[in-house]
């Protein structure tokens, strides 16, 4: 089985994802890892995180390690997860266990913060969503340039649950943000959005959404830009099994290439095997809109501003979409920061 | 209205697959199997010059070397490629010089099929109706091409490959394989070893063809499998339309389809390739039988200016692995895909196109339509890429899949690779069934079930059957019907 930590954990590369492996085609691996690096060693973080203000409790995670987020039936919370990486040079895994009873509500404002060079960082979730409960999960990656990162979620759903993801990447070496949802339907819903800023380096943004019984609703929203010689990547499967009828998908991935160097990979499918379903998706990449921009210009704004606001409002649609107040504005200034990079 | 009140008719008065006779003739074949003899044994039979053989040979030991590709959403038993015979052709006198010397049983058969082979025959009907060369393959040969004469007067080559490479080998040489290279892929590869005929297709400078050139390929015989290749040149400011046609006896075994087609369009060349494929789809309720279709089709857009159309209307076949491309390296070239699939049964498809921008200036366009009904698979895999030298590119890709029943199965998998920060790519994808409300307006006016379903099903392809030659969209609007028949239950 084709996989980064199994490869990291058995030290047998032939493992590693390359890009003759389908889902990986854009985000080969196999290239760029030629030994397995040292584990890294225990460190200790300082200051806060990018969500410390905003939540009502906050958990760290530095350099790999293992951790359970718990609900119990009807409680609500807002949780901070801080997965830090210090390290140079060496590799860590992490391992999350999220489990909510029936009725519960969590808000989750995950952060990868890097501080250091050349390390590997994977990190596995485990969701679970028990009926009629609810996850808001906010993730905001700020890895250091010349780093692999590669985060994988599995998500599953009881009826009537809603799960609402935002994933915020601002790249690395090799970055990927991975997330499998189990969509039962019977009531449960599900958003997946994602926003991508790059000046350099490669972001992958993959999810895979299996309707497996009638009625679900997924509403998939990604936008990015890219600058640079960065490289964006998006691939979104839906899946709608046979009798997942009354399945209503809907999935748009949209980009903007403002230099000759960047690359933005696109697969977006529809994998369906009921009839009584309504699934679209929409896919484009191009340029901001001249007209728009001949406009601000004529009414004094310069050229740079010009184009940094009209970024700043095509990515803002998919903030918008955040529920949370506080994760929204901390997602906006961090969008703002990356779009003043990219000018 | 009238279209599709025919349409009707048609249905009622057909069984699903009409084409599925055999034609019971004397043939000969190449001893069963599949190794360098066989090669030689194929080159020998067409007389071919050394340097033809030696290709074969080189391709024949690369696909040695080649895994079968197993990435496309198919699903087959392994294909025993020693079980097969790769060469088969009717016994014919040496050197027929007429129709009049072909077996009858051979003309009966095209006759059957409504492919007019004597050219008289085309002109019979209204007066100045459009006419169109044919070239008919029967297994492994060429049997007849018609018109030749008079599309020589304006030197234009319409013949088989067979010929082409011993009357024009300095056209064949420079051309052959230049788009679709030998070890393109595994079943190029193969075709490249064995092909036996098909046509060849060469449009002088300045020069619109006259008329529609078109082949009608027919698989006959049993255990063999059919390997054709067509190569198609426009030179600079020529135009050309060319519509290939396909049918298979019904028979329970798989019969392997591996064809390979070239088209060069050069300077302001303009190639138009219309394709109605209705291969034997094996028997709807069990899968037995039909035609395992894998075939390369790649257009290189060369010239500056020069624009290449595909339309394509599948209904055949037991499984289809098929993707025509264009490589749009020609400042300011073009490229179009329009297609419609239809599964029924237990077919399987994995179809779509690849849009490959690499001059400056280009664009593409395309629109694929899949209906899937029965227990069938249908898939639109298409890939649509630009580089980073490649300014001002743009593509409009539009996919919708409808589906009947609850046992069929849509997908979409489209590829976007996009490296340049003025390239325009725009895609947009749906998948839905029939609409209740259509079909209840339909039915309330006193449509049946059936003819409610072929009438929406009508309104669904039409943007594609409207690029198709206008006699050809009529019978791939039948076709369409037909290869529906029993979905609506």
């Amino acid at each position: 089985m084709i996989s980064l930590s199994r490869a990291l954990e058995t030290g047998d590369l032939s493992l590693l994802p390359s890009r003759r492996d389908e889902d990986w085609r854009w985000s080969d691996l196999r290239g760029l890892i030629r030994s397995v690096p040292p584990q890294s060693q225990d460190a200790s973080a300082h200051g806060d995180g990018p969500f410390t203000a905003v939540c009502d409790e906050s958990m760290l995670i530095i350099n790999g390690g293992s951790a359970r987020i718990h609900l119990a039936e009807g409680e609500s919370k807002t949780i901070a997860l801080r997965l830090v990486s210090r390290a140079v040079g060496t590799q860590h895994h992490a391992q999350v266990l999220i489990d909510l009873a029936d009725g519960a509500q969590l808000t989750l404002l995950e952060s990868h913060e890097g501080d250091g060079s050349g390390y590997i960082s994977t990190t596995d979730l485990d969701i679970r969503l028990g009926a009629g409960s609810g996850l808001e999960r906010i993730v905001l990656t700020a890895e250091a340039a010349d780093v692999i990162a590669v985060s994988q979620a599995a998500v599953r759903l009881a009826p009537n649950a809603r799960y609402r993801q935002t994933t915020l990447a601002a790249g690395a070496k090799r970055e990927r943000n991975e997330t499998q949802v189990v969509h039962p339907g019977q009531g449960a819903s599900v958003r997946l959005d994602g926003a991508y800023l790059l000046g350099q380096g490669h972001t992958d943004l993959t999810s895979v959404v299996t309707h497996t019984g009638e009625g679900g609703t997924t509403s998939q929203l990604t936008k990015g830009a890219v600058a640079g010689q960065g490289r964006g990547v998006f691939q979104g499967r839906i899946v709608v099994e046979r009798g997942a009828d009354q399945t209503d998908a809907k999935m748009g991935h949209h980009a903007l290439i403002l230099d000759d160097r960047a690359e933005v990979d696109a697969k977006p499918e529809l994998l369906i095997f009921a009839d009584d379903v309504a699934c679209a998706h929409g896919n484009t990449v191009g340029q901001l809109d001249e007209t728009a921009i001949f406009y601000a210009r004529q009414r004094g704004i310069p050229l740079s501003e010009a184009r940094a606001m009209l970024t700043e409002a095509f990515v803002g649609e998919v903030i918008d979409r955040i529920e949370h107040e506080g994760a929204r504005d901390v997602a906006r200034a961090w969008a703002m920061e990356k779009l003043r990079g990219l000018a | 209205m009238a279209a599709v009140t025919k349409t009707v008719e048609q249905v009622k008065a057909l069984e699903a697959y009409e084409h599925g006779f055999v034609t019971d003739i004397e043939q000969e074949f190449a001893p069963k199997g599949l190794n360098a003899d066989i090669v030689r044994f194929i080159s020998a039979k067409k007389g071919e010059p050394d340097w033809m053989l030696q290709w074969r040979l080189e391709a024949f030991e690369r696909w040695l070397a080649l895994d079968e590709p197993d990435w496309a959403n198919v699903d087959y038993p392994k294909i025993d490629f020693q079980d097969a015979y790769y060469y088969a052709a009717p016994k014919e006198k040496v050197g027929p010089k007429s129709l009049d010397e072909i077996d009858p049983d051979i003309l009966e058969t095209y006759k059957k099929l409504g492919i007019p082979l004597r050219e008289q025959e085309v002109l019979l009907g209204v007066e100045g109706a459009p006419r169109y060369a044919v070239d008919a393959v029967f297994d492994s040969v060429s049997v007849v091409t018609t018109f030749k004469k008079e599309l020589a007067a304006v030197g234009v080559i319409f013949c088989p490959m067979s010929e082409a490479i011993r009357e024009h080998p300095e056209l064949v040489r420079q051309y052959l394989g230049s788009v679709v290279p030998t070890s393109d892929n595994y079943y190029a590869c193969l075709n490249s070893a064995v092909f036996s005929d098909g046509s060849f297709v060469y449009v002088p400078p300045g020069v619109r063809c006259p008329m529609e050139l078109s082949t009608y390929f027919r698989i006959n015989a049993a255990q063999s499998g059919q390997f054709e290749r067509t190569l198609i040149i426009a030179d600079a400011g020529s135009y050309v339309s060319y519509l290939e046609g396909c049918t298979a006896p019904m028979r329970d075994e798989n019969q392997l389809h591996a064809a390979v087609v070239e088209l060069v369009a050069l300077e302001d060349a303009e190639i138009k390739y219309s394709t109605v494929q209705n291969w034997f789809p094996g028997d709807p309720v069990t899968g037995k039988g039909g035609i395992y279709n894998f075939v390369t089709k790649r257009a290189d857009c060369r010239g500056d200016r020069s624009k290449v159309s595909w339309t394509q209307v599948e209904t055949g076949s037991a499984i289809t692995w098929k993707y025509p491309s264009c490589i749009l390296r020609g400042d300011g070239s073009s490229g179009e895909f329009y297609s419609i699939a239809v599964t029924n049964g237990r077919q399987q498809a994995d179809t779509g196109t690849k849009m490959i921008h690499l001059g400056s200036d280009t664009k593409s366009r395309i629109i694929s339509k899949g209906i899937s009904a029965g227990a069938s698979s249908n898939t639109y895999r298409g890939l649509v890429s630009t580089n980073h030298k490649a300014a001002n590119a743009r593509n409009f890709t539009q996919c919708d899949s409808l589906l009947i029943g609850k046992t069929c199965a849509a997908h979409t998998v489209p590829y976007i690779e996009a490296r340049n920060a003025t390239a325009k790519f725009e895609h947009e994808a749906t998948t839905t069934r029939l609409s209740e409300d259509q079909l209840f307006y339909a039915m309330q006016r006193g449509l049946s079930k059936e003819d409610a379903v072929a009438l929406l099903v009508n309104g669904f392809v039409r943007e594609v059957l409207q690029e198709l030659p206008m006699e050809f969209a009529v019978e791939a609007q039948k076709l369409v019907a037909i290869s529906l028949e029993g979905s609506v239950g």
